[in-house]
């Protein structure tokens, strides 16, 4: 059953069109990434899937239903703008949003509580938020928006600003909150957290659609033309006629080959120059997947 | 409704626990009280307790303005009499001021066909109590002079020298005539407008800097995805309004407290003699509410289409408009609160809360004008409410740039 639904939805601001025309469609247990270069559309929008601001045309349903506010006690928000009143103890800002959610106090202490723990953040429960670290401060505003157990959880690039155990943590506890069935849309700019992560995807660009599906079935449509060699010795090899882009990173280079570039002959030509540790046929990443639609919409 | 009262929940307990709120609650009180209590001390020893010298060539007069002088209650004061006084006793008498041995003179001539002249030299050129205390006995002992001089007795010179204070009386609406003091009543109206204005302003940006402070802050968008921007503005109107009565409540109490000692009964006498009726009681916090609600959700929409705050610190002189406009005709309304002015101001909902109170202390206007005048205010709150409503609902949303007056049109359509 779909939990988010966005069928042709289209919002402009003045002059300007931020989103066009966009489709899709989010499923409980599935973890869905929004991505897309900066100003591509991707907050307008998770807004509009959020009642914060309306579509000029088409039409938003959370939970199969056209939206409605009282659905939204279903879901759990975390903004791109991080936000959290400065001068309150975290605690009672977390007891004041479960509240605002619908839950007694007493249990969205208790639930704050639990998350906290959880989050090995408990120590900062009695803290003002003005003392906490940024990266501390995201992740009482990321329990802030479980309190309410939600169905669908929402988040604008959730993953800026926080340190690698941080991002560890937190891609931990989205994939544990996926198993237990919520839909989880989260936008970013990460292509590494994007493909280890996500079920399914949607690239926007220019408030347009470019790219969508899920993400094993994206990767299948393009040719496996690309190559991972490790390597002790010359590099000489990279300037091979099979060739149609390399980057060398010290011993470790990754490459793509022209088309009906031939592998095995490329294979022969670095052995003859150094000492071969790996040789790789992989996918491109979804990075490049990325950076390649990204720039034939722009050229289109 | 559940959220509007979490939020006023929150914005009220955030604002009580500040340092600001304790500072001004009870501050004021200990201010007002001090005041009091550097008055009480102070006038009990105001232009006394000094030793002075009277010189004059008529010993009869120097003795007359030296009883004006240490009579009535003031015993601390000495003074000397030199008469009949020459020009060496003026040199003496300027030493005895050089050396500090006397604080002042009051040196008096009268020549027989002319006018008396009188001069008063003293260590300090500021003392302008003393001063006033010597032209007035002076005066009254020239007076007094004379006209025992036209064959009057001293008794009845006395008598006839003596002012007649006249006392006020106002005829009440059910006939009944009652003692008044008009110069009390003004003080009254003018301190009850002072506060009302104070307190309006005060919470009415108030409101409009948590306003700001949630939109730099980025609260707003996780908030808007937890209660509608209405439940959102409600609850923050509750909230800082309920801070408000709460500090007039305190100060109320503690005022009542204040005005209770005995000091504040010497000083609070007479002309200061203020006595607040039961109608004044009930009407501040309704007038406070009332125009607090007016003024903070016309800034709570101006906030939303701000930036910063020191953006929304440039439209603070615009915010003290009516409370100009209203102090602007306080004359008219304590000379006439009748007047077509005084009537006129205390309905336009902007001026009504202060013009009402100035009124009051002087006459209780008609209880029709009350409920127009509150019934104005309560369709301006609603008016503005609601293009504030969509103005917040739009600006909290809108970062980056400060909004031109087109814009905020477009923003209006918008919501």
């Amino acid at each position: 059953m779909p939990v988010v639904e966005l069928a042709g939805v289209t919002k402009a601001y003045e002059s300007k069109v931020a989103v066009r025309d966009l489709s899709l469609s989010i499923e409980a247990g599935q973890m869905f990434g929004l991505l897309g270069p900066n100003g591509a559309g991707k907050t307008s929008s998770i807004r509009m899937m959020m009642g914060m601001t309306m579509p000029d045309s088409g039409t938003v349903k959370l939970f199969e239903k056209p939206f409605e506010r009282s659905n939204l006690d279903r879901v759990g928000y975390l903004p791109e703008e991080r936000g959290l009143y400065k001068k309150m103890k975290v605690l009672e800002q977390l007891v004041f949003f479960g509240q605002l959610h619908g839950l007694s106090a007493g249990d969205a202490e208790r639930k704050a509580t639990a998350w906290a723990k959880r989050l090995d953040i408990d120590e900062a429960l009695p803290k003002k938020t003005e003392e906490l670290s940024k990266g501390m401060q995201q992740k009482i505003q990321f329990i802030g928006s479980l309190l309410h157990d939600p169905g669908l959880i929402v988040m604008d690039e959730p993953f800026s600003g926080l340190d690698p155990v941080n991002a560890k943590l937190l891609e931990q506890t989205l994939l544990e909150l996926k198993d237990e069935g919520r839909a989880i849309v989260f936008s970013t700019h990460r292509m590494d957290q994007v493909e280890k992560l996500c079920d399914s995807i949607c690239l926007i660009n220019k408030g347009q659609a470019v790219l969508s599906g899920r993400v094993r079935e994206i990767k299948s449509r393009y040719e496996r033309n690309h190559v991972i060699v490790e390597f002790d010795g010359s590099a000489d090899f990279l300037a091979s006629s099979e060739i149609a882009e390399a980057q060398n990173y010290s011993g470790h280079a990754e490459i793509k080959l022209k088309p009906h570039g031939d592998a095995q002959k490329l294979l022969r030509e670095a052995s003859e120059k150094a000492k071969i540790y790996r040789f790789e046929m992989v996918e491109p990443s979804l990075e490049e997947i990325f950076i390649q639609t990204v720039g034939e919409s722009v050229d289109a | 409704m559940r959220n509007v009262l979490l939020v006023a929940k929150r914005e009220y307990l955030e604002q009580v626990r500040g340092r600001a709120f304790k500072m001004t609650t009870f501050g004021v009180p200990l201010i007002f009280a001090a005041i009091l209590g550097i008055a009480f001390m102070s006038s009990r020893g105001l232009g006394s307790g000094k030793h002075l010298a009277v010189a004059s060539n008529d010993a009869l007069l120097a003795a007359e303005i030296k009883g004006q002088l240490v009579g009535n209650k003031d015993t601390k004061t000495k003074v000397d009499v030199v008469s009949p006084a020459t020009p060496g006793d003026r040199d003496t008498l300027v030493d005895e001021v050089k050396t500090k041995k006397i604080e002042g003179f009051l040196w008096v001539e009268t020549l027989q066909g002319k006018p008396a002249k009188a001069t008063y030299t003293s260590q300090s050129s500021g003392d302008f109590i003393t001063g006033a205390r010597m032209r007035e006995a002076v005066n009254h002992a020239l007076l007094d002079a004379r006209l025992q001089s036209g064959g009057l007795q001293h008794q009845a010179a006395e008598d006839l020298v003596k002012g007649i204070p006249v006392e006020t009386f106002q005829v009440k609406k059910d006939g009944a005539v009652v003692k008044s003091n008009a110069t009390a009543s003004f003080w009254k109206g003018y301190v009850m407008a002072i506060l009302l204005s104070m307190t309006t302003m005060v919470y009415g940006m108030n409101v409009a800097r948590s306003v700001i402070q949630e939109k730099t802050s980025r609260i707003f968008e996780v908030m808007l995805s937890i209660a509608k921007p209405a439940d959102m503005l409600a609850g923050k109107l509750i909230g800082v309004g309920a801070v408000g009565l709460t500090q007039i409540g305190i100060w109320l109490v503690a005022g009542a407290i204040i005005l209770g000692t005995p000091f504040a009964a010497t000083i609070l006498s007479g002309d200061y003699a203020v006595h607040v009726s039961a109608l004044e009681t009930v009407l501040f916090p309704v007038y406070f509410l009332l125009g607090y609600l007016l003024y903070s959700s016309r800034f709570a929409g101006l906030a939303a289409t701000c930036e910063t705050e020191q953006e929304l610190q440039m439209y603070m002189p615009l915010a003290a408009v009516p409370v100009w406009l209203s102090f602007s005709l306080i004359m008219v309304v304590m000379n006439d609160s009748n007047s077509a002015w005084a009537v006129g101001g205390s309905l336009f909902p902007p001026t009504a809360p202060i013009i009402m109170f100035l009124r009051m202390a002087s006459q209780v206007p008609p209880a029709w004008q009350f409920a127009v005048s509150i019934g104005l205010l309560v369709l301006s709150i609603v008016s503005v409410l609601w293009v504030s409503a969509k103005l917040y609902r739009v600006g909290i949303l809108m970062y980056g740039k400060r909004a031109t007056l087109p814009e905020l049109m477009r923003w209006l359509r918008y919501s």
